[in-house]
């Protein structure tokens, strides 16, 4: 398996071939990135203050002047959207990005040293999946209180799991690899060997999983402010949102569709740039 | 995949199926649905409406509230007279029997009374001290003496707390067993089945005094927590009743055509507790600075959507001595925020407790929390779990915290003795100490003059108002719903349903 050297050649393609035969990624890719500029304009492209409280308009249905609605405080539906967009993609980050390297460094080291390194962490994540997961995250935030930094401290504790695993899987392989046994004989350190000749290699499995895992992390971040632990109000993000319109979703659905729309979409994009990735890096799902 | 999905469907249809032939029933068989499911059938064990509103329909008292809530009038005592000097009460019980076809004695109501005063689990036992002693001279009469006069004492025989039990049934089954199922009981129904956590099935009780009056031949209680699918429900015929409709749905319920919206007066009275042992709260002028800051027609538009009332008393509009001319401040956020500043609380900070997942509460805090930023205060919302909430309430470990009181008794005395005149709960949680208000409670307990009496909570109301002991928020009523074939379904203002007069067509 030579993964870096196919990349390079599909790298040399021009983009706009790049982009037809990589549809998939580049959807995903063009998805995340309308969110990322809605995300970071958003004091610009906001219509109205999302927190702005404004009797007046309650409950309007979707029009020109609020085409997302407003809800029951009669505050814009649409600049809420757009606020909750720097929230969203915040969790989605921050949740990905401290499992990965905490899992990424435990999996490495668990499979390249193994006995009784390896037993150790693996009973570990043993007893982590043997709780439900969503659980556990509802017990840790508990102990820390609520808020959005329990919620990162409580992904980063829970998440790191399948990372490990799945990075010690690719290590276990590859540590017995010509290039590793190669590198062993002419006296490489162990942390050398690791880092430098075994992770490039063993990472793109877990650099697809992180984008399915963004996805899950998102909904269990909207989940988590759903039941009140996570975002608090009056800070609009679209858990927190959906949460709110329920009591209203007979009576005025643009409340929780719009936030929820958002959700799907998002996550969809995640998705899309996961399967597109892997496909591009050439791993099998 | 497709076989998982023909599993999947299957299954749900079969779901389906049992859930609707476990909410179909008999003709004659009222369902309702509510929020919670009861926690127990010992009357004084508990101080909660969703058992008390079911204790009135077992359990008959000697003296019952009527159904526009200001009267008393004969329950099991056919009548009753009061010796001058206040003292002595001398009730004379109807000739009625427990489910069981036992007599119903005056030596049961004696028990009944002496129990909730002297046993150890109940709550109750504070309002009943007054009870000197409780006699049974014969079968039919029943003699009670006071420690003092008590303006009060008739009402709180009301209280479906105090019902009539049958000595004989609950010492023959053990109090236990007797809160899981009560045998013979004295009101219009009989518990034939309780399944925790779900549902309470009450059977027609034959030998009810009034059996002729009672139209059902059962009544299920039914807990369905989600608002949204209680609602629909209903709107389904999976039930023919639900309490605890939401203020937002009402609109749209009224538009259905197979449905009835009983909007009934209630004593419900929500304010916002105020902890005066912390900080720059003990200063009366921050209290109410704190009070004109809160526009209070805002939330009765917003979270009540109009069917609220902005409060002004915490003796609630329609109750006995109500006093309607009562002051209310302003709403005026920069005159707060200059009483804040003399006061030396220019930069106050307060830590609001809310009860995760209710969603008027949260919706309260949401607005509070940006009325109260115009007065330049910061409030930051802690969202807890109902049950952790009150034993924070109690512990102190808050500033502010939305709460609500229904009344349970007719008279004035028990939620103003809670409120205001008691230390042992210290006030209703708020830590308010006013000791000219608390020996005004206590002398208007024993003014039987109603005039004197009158006046004197005239004061008690405009004193507690002017050193914001809480703050009154909006008084609301009870909305229920029901399918247009169910008659006579309504509840007075303490909350009783008087579902013997409940007919199903």
């Amino acid at each position: 398996m030579m993964p870096s050297a196919t990349n390079a050649t599909r790298m040399n393609l021009p983009w706009s071939r790049f982009l037809g035969r990589h549809l998939t990624l580049a959807t995903g890719a063009g998805i995340l990135g309308l969110f990322l500029m809605v995300a970071l304009t958003a004091p610009l492209i906001a219509p109205y203050d999302p927190i702005f409280q404004n009797a007046d308009v309650r409950l309007l249905p979707p029009a020109l002047a609020h085409p997302f609605g407003t809800d029951n405080f009669g505050r814009d539906i649409l600049s809420r959207v757009i606020w909750g967009a720097r929230i969203d993609l915040q969790i989605a980050v921050i949740g990905v990005v401290f499992p990965f390297l905490i899992g990424t460094f435990v999996g490495t080291v668990a499979g390249f040293f193994g006995g009784i390194v390896d037993a150790i962490f693996m009973r570990l994540v043993d007893i982590i999946l043997a709780f439900p997961f969503l659980v556990l995250m509802l017990s840790i935030i508990a102990i820390l209180g609520p808020g959005l930094s329990s919620f990162y401290i409580a992904m980063a504790l829970v998440g790191w799991v399948s990372y490990a695993r799945l990075i010690r899987a690719q290590i276990l392989v590859l540590k017995n690899s010509d290039y590793a046994l190669a590198a062993v004989s002419l006296g490489f350190s162990r942390t050398r060997i690791m880092f430098r000749h075994l992770l490039p290699n063993a990472i793109a499995g877990s650099l697809v999983f992180s984008m399915s895992d963004a996805v899950l992390v998102l909904l269990n971040g909207a989940a988590i402010s759903y039941l009140g632990l996570g975002v608090q109000p009056p800070v609009a993000e679209w858990g927190v949102m959906v949460a709110e319109g329920q009591s209203f979703i007979t009576t005025a659905w643009w409340i929780t569709l719009f936030p929820g729309l958002s959700i799907v979409v998002l996550a969809f994009g995640f998705s899309l740039l996961g399967d597109g990735l892997g496909e591009w890096l050439g791993v099998r799902e | 995949m497709k076989s998982k999905w023909k599993t999947m469907s299957m299954a749900t249809v079969l779901t389906m199926l049992m859930l609707g032939s476990t909410i179909a029933e008999a003709a004659g068989v009222l369902t309702i649905g509510r929020r919670e499911d009861s926690t127990t059938f010992d009357p004084i064990k508990s101080a909660q409406n969703v058992d008390n509103w079911v204790f009135s329909n077992v359990f008959d008292v000697l003296v019952r509230v009527d159904k526009t809530g200001t009267k008393l009038e004969p329950g099991l005592a056919e009548s009753w007279a009061v010796s001058g000097d206040g003292l002595t009460y001398t009730f004379k019980i109807r000739d009625a029997k427990f489910s069981d076809g036992s007599p119903i004695t005056a030596g049961d109501a004696a028990f009944s009374l002496l129990r909730i005063r002297d046993n150890e689990g109940s709550l109750w036992s504070d309002s009943y001290k007054i009870v000197e002693t409780a006699e049974a001279t014969d079968d039919r009469t029943l003699v009670v003496k006071l420690k003092t006069p008590s303006a009060p004492f008739l009402s709180t025989l009301a209280l479906p707390n105090v019902s009539v039990l049958s000595k004989k049934g609950l010492e023959e089954a053990g109090e236990e067993a007797f809160a899981e199922k009560p045998i013979a009981s004295s009101g219009a129904f009989t518990v034939k089945e309780w399944r925790r956590g779900d549902r309470v099935i009450l059977e027609k009780n034959p030998n009810f005094w009034q059996a002729d009056r009672v139209k059902l031949d059962g009544v299920e209680w039914i807990s369905v927590p989600d608002d949204n699918t209680r609602m629909l429900n209903v709107q389904a015929g999976e039930l023919d009743t639900a309490i605890f409709v939401p203020f937002s749905r009402v609109e749209e319920l009224k538009k259905d055509p197979n449905l009835e919206v009983h909007i009934d007066t209630s004593t419900r009275e929500d304010h916002l507790l105020i902890n005066h042992e912390h900080g720059a709260l003990a200063k009366k002028e921050v209290r109410q600075a704190l009070d004109m800051a809160i526009d209070k027609k805002a939330i009765v538009d917003t979270v009540t959507f109009g069917l609220g009332e902005v409060a002004n008393s915490y003796i609630p509009k329609g109750s006995l001595y109500h006093y309607a001319g009562n002051y209310q401040y302003p709403y005026d956020a920069a005159k707060a925020k200059a009483m804040l500043a003399d006061a030396g609380a220019s930069d106050l900070s307060l830590n609001y407790i809310v009860n995760a997942g209710n969603e008027v509460d949260e919706q309260i805090a949401v607005l509070l929390q940006q009325q109260l930023a115009k007065a330049g205060v910061t409030v930051n919302l802690q969202k807890v779990d109902a049950s952790q909430s009150w034993d924070m309430l109690v512990a102190g470990d808050y500033d502010i915290s939305v709460m609500y009181w229904t009344n349970d008794i007719l008279d004035p005395d028990q939620k103003t003795t809670f409120v205001l005149g008691h230390d042992t709960n210290m006030n209703y949680m708020t830590r308010y100490k006013n000791d000219k208000v608390k020996d005004m409670v206590a002398a208007a307990r024993l003014e039987l003059d109603p005039a004197k009496r009158e006046a004197m909570y005239v004061e008690i109301q405009k004193m507690a108002k002017d050193d914001v002991h809480w703050i009154d928020l909006y008084y609301s009523p009870y909305i229920n719903v029901s399918r247009k074939n169910i008659g006579n379904f309504y509840q007075n203002p303490l909350g009783r349903f008087f579902l013997e007069d409940t007919v199903k067509n």
